[in-house]
């Protein structure tokens, strides 16, 4: 049954009682967030600093599997965190191997344990959820574990996990309800496939694991679970990093291949079976080719899916308050200040569309919009030249246009493309490949040579990539980066 | 008081919930020699009527102010404990450390909520 929040009946007299100044028309919450990811808790902690009543809903859907997280959002639970967490234990496990050759001895062989890296991973996360709970607590924004739903167009029904129903009313609305992996539509899929979703707090070893798709998350897992020894293969159905540069995707694939991980291209899954059940059983994949009739099998322990994200908006009551989406894509259309079409209702993050699906994005574009809503503030979000980077085992790095868009806008004859392949001082002594770390710039001829693309292959990619944005977002041009002396010996010379 | 005997205690109430509170020695006279757990004792004391049902609230005296400089003490090595007073939910990454111990909603919110 609907329980209508009891301060509904007297708002004014409690704000006044909790010292905040009185909400407008007396609605519960000036400032109403669904969603409690990284967008959404940057927005609520801003608007708390404004002194506006503000209320946080977060609520995490099990996936098919049975996985559920806590506040934080995608990034924190089951996104850039963990991943690089376990990245970076993939990494040690080759600086062991390089670490011989620099002297080191050891006579033990070096195993990897999945549950002690799970462990300390899904511990970290717990910190940060809990982090996160303290802040708003202490900066009075109010947090319910509640699933948010527009029911009327200043009000939302929150349902907790008990089924508990509860209304509240606010003036403005942000929505940062963000996406989650997407599914086959085969059948076996949600019955025994895991998504990201489930894999960064997984109880057992995933074993022999099949990736399917061919996005950075895919690439990235799969990345990482080679690298702690297990028998990956990642199944494409056309190509690889959809949206990035070619040339580099490529060189991705290309290094992932030669360093363990199987690829099969141009294939589809069609359907999946349980051969034997377990933590973890064996699965029986067929696949279906893209290019012709041929059918393959395969048996493994794990099926992870990765091929794409759909944006949590089609059951939060959208249609009722009449916020446009678009149908097929699910995303939320807004104008440059992240308005939706409805005046009071806003959207930030992964759901909107045409705009990058990062965490530093949502975060800027959330605090931009509260300041320009609290404090008068002007400064929209800029989403040009927003520096990305991509933790396969060899990090690639990017700020700016890949070298297709940029010939596609500019046109081919007014781009000049300087690169080089580089090998770190650090591969030389343990032997590691030696011509396959690239750079490369994209520079626009009309412009004074301006750089208007940076991508790097190798080693502490993002790391290297920060600076150079912040460059680029200054104009830098092909003379100026010459005219920088390098620093020695690092990679970023270059 | 002390951290084998904080141990020992925890674990004979193995299954049920258990909170702790860290603070400095007390002297003759009852005063801690760290100012911050004189001020945090009573706040909490004043929410300890908020513990689940089943739940165990432990008080747990660490030591002199010289054992608590030293980094390698048992309670920072072990228990990570960071500053004193710690108020935390054992066995969780849920714990309120110095100033946060002030705050009743915070001490509230860890007693009462998952």
């Amino acid at each position: 049954s609907v329980q209508a929040h009891k301060e509904e009946d007297n708002p004014e007299k409690m704000m006044e009682v909790n010292g905040l100044s009185p909400v407008p028309h007396s609605y519960d919450y000036d400032l109403i967030v669904i969603g409690g990811g990284s967008g959404g808790l940057a927005a609520a902690k801003e608007a708390a600093k404004y002194e506006k009543k503000v209320m946080v809903l977060d609520f995490v859907t099990p996936t098919p599997q049975g996985s559920s997280w806590g506040l934080g959002g995608t990034c924190v639970n089951v996104g850039c965190i963990p991943k690089k967490l376990m990245h970076q234990a993939a990494l040690l496990g080759q600086a062991l191997q390089d670490s011989r050759k620099f002297g080191w001895q050891f006579t033990e062989e070096v195993k990897h344990n999945w549950m002690t890296m799970t462990e300390s991973v899904q511990n970290y996360i717990g910190s940060l959820n809990w982090g996160y709970r303290v802040a708003l607590r202490d900066t009075k924004v109010t947090y319910e574990n509640a699933y948010g739903e527009f029911v009327g167009p200043h009000t939302i029904k929150a349902t907790n996990k008990k089924g508990i129903e509860k209304l509240y009313t606010a003036e403005r609305f942000i929505i940062a309800t963000g996406e989650r992996p997407r599914y086959l539509g085969i059948p076996g899929d949600k019955e025994y496939c895991i998504s990201s979703d489930d894999l960064f707090s997984l109880p057992y070893c995933p074993g022999k694991t099949l990736v399917i798709g061919a996005s950075y998350v895919a690439l990235e897992c799969a990345g990482f679970l080679a690298g702690l020894g297990l028998d990956v293969t990642v199944m494409v159905r056309s190509i690889l990093l959809r949206g990035f540069d070619q040339d580099m995707a490529n060189k991705i694939g290309e290094y992932m291949k030669e360093h363990g991980v199987s690829f099969i291209r141009e294939f589809v899954p069609i359907k999946i079976e349980q051969v034997e059940e377990g933590a973890p059983g064996i699965l029986k994949v067929t696949a279906k080719s893209t290019t012709g009739d041929q059918i393959i099998e395969g048996e493994y322990n794990t099926v992870l899916l990765a091929i794409g994200r759909d944006p949590c908006t089609r059951k939060i009551g959208l249609d009722k308050v009449g916020v446009n989406i678009n149908e097929k894509t699910g995303k939320i259309p807004v104008n440059d200040e992240e308005q939706t079409n409805v005046p009071h209702i806003y959207a930030i993050g992964d759901i909107l569309q045409g705009k990058l699906e990062l965490t530093p994005v949502a975060i800027q574009a959330g605090r931009l919009l509260v300041r320009r809503l609290y404090a008068g503030a002007a400064t929209k979000c800029d989403y040009v030249n927003v520096p990305t980077t991509v933790f396969t085992p060899l990090e690639y790095g990017a700020c700016g246009y890949s070298e297709e868009t940029a010939v596609e806008k500019f046109g081919e004859e007014n781009i000049e493309v300087y690169h080089s392949h580089f090998w770190p001082l650090e591969w030389t002594v343990p032997s590691r490949d030696n011509n396959k770390c690239y750079a490369k710039i994209i520079c626009n001829i009309q412009d004074n040579e301006r750089v208007i693309g940076f991508h790097v292959l190798g080693p502490n990619a993002g790391e290297v990539t920060q600076g150079f944005a912040a460059a680029i977002k200054c104009g830098l041009t092909k003379e100026q980066l010459d005219n920088t002396i390098g620093i020695h010996p690092v990679c970023a010379e270059v | 008081r002390g951290y084998p005997e904080f141990v020992r205690t925890a674990q004979s109430y193995h299954g049920r919930p258990i909170f702790a509170l860290f603070c400095g020695d007390k002297d003759a006279e009852g005063r801690s020699w760290c100012p911050d757990c004189v001020t945090a004792e009573p706040v909490v004391r004043k929410e300890l009527h908020n513990l689940p049902d089943e739940s165990v609230f432990i008080y747990c005296l660490v030591g002199d102010r010289a054992y608590w400089k030293d980094p390698n003490n048992e309670f920072r090595r072990s228990l990570k404990l960071t500053g004193v007073p710690t108020l935390l939910k054992y066995g969780t990454p849920q714990k309120l450390v110095e100033e946060e111990c002030f705050k009743a909603e915070l001490v509230r919110m860890l007693f009462t909520e998952d």
